[in-house]
This record gives structure tokens, C-alpha cells and sequence, in this order.
């Protein structure tokens, strides 16, 4: 019989248990536990990004990470950067600069943008290209996206300064 | 993935004492980036994984010594060492290299142990290690040993470590004014696997190379030290004909592979030019060293 375990994690921000097997991984604990389905497999193999989420605060592949191993840590998914306010500034930029076309890589390139961001609040198009160089567009959005990451940085940064 | 067991011990002495040494379907893993895909394919299919997560956290941590050198526990992640400030600073080859070394997902995950036990020919941070004349402490039951990077690979995905023996730190030493590069050369996309990785590390004095390390991986087993090529650069002043004496001499003695990313003949050619650019860019303003 296989070993089943229960973890506890704060998912986008709340505490949640789960029962999981060992060789569960985040992607498949996201959409069969939570019903999230932002992260998902396309690739496999770390490659493609769309299974992109933050491990305590660290951008990570959903598909190559086991879900025993988010135990007691903080994951953020996708569907946790809108607030009751509205769209993250990441999200409304995408929209902005029409960065996806299926929308299918969508959300790992928000949550890689948004680690971007944090990490270089105001990137050149060639850090955005070395740290986005992870994740696959297959419509081609790429001019569009490196615009999108853009206007990101300088909405964030127009909000930083109002603030 | 078919199902497995997974073990979580707290301390490495007792991850090191649930392998068993007549059990190849128990194995550790540590960030599992490179295991996962072994897993998912089916290549690999383990009874139990013993998970190296939860030893102790010096395990973990990256410092620059005293002397100059690195010193790094075997769970430390690539990230880590890519934003330790010291040790790019000290060692810009590490910088180069890392900064191309698969996506930031997988550097914030692989481990620097995990990246090395792996033996997998085609990655970056083995022969830079290797020109580095870097180290491993491996740590089994019966003790713990030291073992050279040049000694630790074995052949294809297969290392000198035995079955109940893990690597515990990565040493590498002070490079004390020596320059070093790292090229690597891929066929199909930015992101493949390399046809090639070339590392070369030298000691000059007064313009003249005194010793030199070339190392080329991805298009042989194992990364290997090209003997010849450093034979060739020893005692010569350094010039492109020096550069374009080593390329030749490694092109010709690299027992080389044919695989999807080129044809033996076509790699070898590779290595004869990219065996001289590296040395030119270790001897540029990029490749210095402290």
C-alpha cells in the first residue's frame, strides 16, 4: 500500500492541511487537493515554466518538486496575487501590453515576473530575458511579455513612490 | 511517478545509515531536480527515497574561507552560491557560469551535491569544478574521506562514491591570481544541453602560463582534464598561437561521443575552437580571478 501522510502549509496566506502520498508533487497536490489549476504541467521537466509557484517566497517548478516537501512551508500559487482591491499591477500590465495570446503560460510568467521584480525592481530587457529564460511561450509572446514586465516595474514603482 | 516511501531523517549521520548498500532502489534526494525526471520517466523507479532536507542546516551554507577558498555544505543550492556576493566576487568564473546554468526555478532547487553526484556529462558547474581543482567530502558509515572532483567521476552518470557513501561538502581552493573561464556550446537552443562545456584555469606569470587545467565535458563520458593541451600550454607565452596549439592538441586525444547534439567529428571541431576562445577569455578582462 502506498504511504500516505498529511502535511500542513500556508497556502495564499491561509493554513491548510493536506493528505498526500510520497510521490505527489506540488503540481498534482494544487489540483487534486485545492482545485488551484493556475500551476500546471506542460513540459515536465522544469523547462516550460507554466507550473511555476513560490516555495517561502522562492520561485520553484510545481512538476519537479514533491508535495512532502512543501510541508510547513509557505506556498504562493496564481490565484492568490489578486486582492479584494483588484488585479495585482503584474497582472494589469500583462493585460496592458496583451502579453499572452492561448494564456496558457500566463500565470508562471506573472509569478517568475513578480520574483523578477522583486529582485530587480527596474530590469533591462536583458535581465528580463536571462530570468524569463525558463519560461516557454508557445503563441510567441515575447516582445509582449518584455513590454509587460516593463510597465510592471514601472507601475510598482509608481506605487512605491506614491506611497 | 509509480509510488515509493519516502524518509525524512533529521541529522546526515542518519540519512547516511538508511541507505543500503545492497539496495540500489534506495537513494538519497536532496532538491531532486534532476532524480524528479528520472522518476517521471521511468528510468529510475525507487522503493524508498531517503530526503535530505531536514539535516542539519551547516549542510546548507556557503562560505568563503579565510584563505579565499569556498566552502559549501552538499544541500546548499545553486542560488545560494549565485547570490553570495563573495564568492562571485572572488571567482567570476562561478558567476559566468551559474547565471547559464539551466533557469532560475532549478537553481533556486539543485543542490550542489545533488549537481555533482549526478555525474550527469552534460552539466556546467563539474568541469568548472574540476578546473578549479575543487573537492568533495564523502561521508559513509565508516568514516568520512576526501575525494578530488578529477577522482569523483567515474564515467557516464556514474561516480566513484560508494553505494552508502554521500558527498557531506564541496571544497574549493583559494585560486591565488590564477584566471579561469567556462564555454559552453549548445546545437539546438539556448537552453539544451550542452554538445560541449569547455573549463580551463591558468597560472601566468610575466605573461608566460606556468600551469594550466583544460577540462572538456558534455562531448566525452566524463569531464576530463586534457592532458596534452596543457602540456602544450606549460612554459608558453600567452598568445593566440599558444590557445590554437591547446585546442588542436585536446581536439585530438578527446575520446568523443556522437549523440543527438552533433557527430563525433563535429565535436571535435568544437572543441579545437572552443578550447582556444576559452583560454582567450580567461586571459581577457573577464575571465580574472582574485
Amino acid at each position: 500500500m502506498p504511504q500516505t501522510r498529511t502535511i500542513s502549509f500556508t497556502l495564499n496566506g491561509r493554513p491548510v492541511n493536506a493528505e498526500i502520498e510520497a510521490h505527489h508533487t506540488v503540481v498534482e497536490l494544487l489540483q487534486e487537493r485545492f482545485a488551484l489549476f493556475g500551476a500546471r504541467e506542460s513540459c515536465g521537466q522544469g523547462l516550460c515554466g507554466c507550473c511555476t509557484v513560490k516555495v517561502d517566497g522562492e520561485a520553484v517548478s510545481g512538476c519537479l518538486y514533491l508535495a512532502s516537501f512543501v510541508d510547513g512551508a509557505s506556498v504562493d500559487t496564481i490565484e492568490g496575487m489578486a486582492t479584494s482591491g483588484g488585479l495585482d499591477p503584474i497582472q494589469e500590465a500583462f493585460i496592458e501590453a496583451g502579453a499572452f495570446q492561448c494564456g496558457f503560460c500566463t500565470s508562471g510568467f506573472i509569478l517568475m515576473t513578480q520574483r523578477l521584480l522583486e529582485e530587480h525592481p527596474d530590469p533591462t530587457p536583458d535581465k528580463i530575458k536571462s530570468y524569463l529564460s525558463g519560461n516557454l511561450c508557445r503563441c510567441g509572446t515575447y516582445p509582449e511579455i518584455i513590454k509587460a514586465v516593463q510597465l510592471a516595474s514601472s507601475k510598482r514603482r509608481a506605487s512605491k513612490a506614491a506611497a | 511517478m509509480i509510488p515509493f516511501e519516502l524518509s525524512e531523517p533529521d541529522t546526515f549521520a542518519e540519512a547516511v545509515s538508511l541507505l543500503d548498500p545492497e539496495d540500489p532502489t534506495i537513494r538519497p534526494i536532496a532538491g531532486g531536480t534532476a532524480l524528479m525526471l528520472m522518476m517521471k520517466s521511468n528510468v529510475f523507479s525507487p522503493s524508498r527515497l531517503v530526503s535530505l532536507r531536514g539535516v542539519e542546516t551547516r549542510y546548507s551554507e556557503v562560505d568563503l574561507t579565510p584563505e579565499g577558498g569556498i566552502r559549501a555544505g552538499a544541500l546548499a543550492r545553486l542560488g545560494t552560491l549565485e547570490r553570495h556576493a563573495g564568492i562571485v566576487g572572488a571567482f567570476p568564473v562561478l558567476a559566468d557560469t551559474l547565471r547559464i546554468l539551466s533557469n532560475v526555478r532549478v537553481r533556486n532547487v539543485a543542490t550542489v551535491g545533488g549537481n555533482l553526484a549526478h555525474a550527469d556529462p552534460h552539466m556546467d558547474l563539474p568541469p568548472v569544478l574540476l578546473a578549479l581543482d575543487a573537492s568533495v567530502t564523502a561521508i559513509s558509515p565508516s568514516g568520512q574521506r576526501m575525494i578530488p572532483i578529477g577522482d569523483l567521476f567515474a564515467g557516464y552518470y556514474e561516480t566513484s562514491l560508494a553505494p552508502d557513501e554521500l558527498i557531506g561538502e564541496l571544497s574549493v581552493p583559494a585560486q591565488n591570481g590564477r584566471v579561469s573561464a567556462y564555454i559552453k556550446c549548445t546545437t539546438r537552443s539556448a537552453h539544451d544541453w550542452p554538445a560541449l562545456g569547455v573549463a580551463v584555469s591558468l597560472d601566468i606569470a610575466e605573461g608566460t602560463i606556468v600551469d594550466a587545467r583544460v577540462v572538456v565535458s558534455a562531448a566525452v563520458e566524463k569531464p576530463t582534464r586534457m592532458q596534452d593541451a596543457e602540456i602544450a600550454l606549460k612554459g608558453a607565452s600567452v598568445s593566440e598561437a599558444a590557445f590554437r596549439a591547446a585546442g588542436e592538441a585536446a581536439a585530438v586525444a578527446a575520446d568523443v561521443i556522437s549523440d543527438v547534439r552533433g557527430s563525433a567529428p563535429y565535436k571535435r571541431q568544437l572543441i579545437r575552437v572552443n578550447v582556444a576562445r576559452a583560454l582567450a577569455k580567461a586571459t581577457s578582462s573577464g575571465g580574472m580571478g582574485s
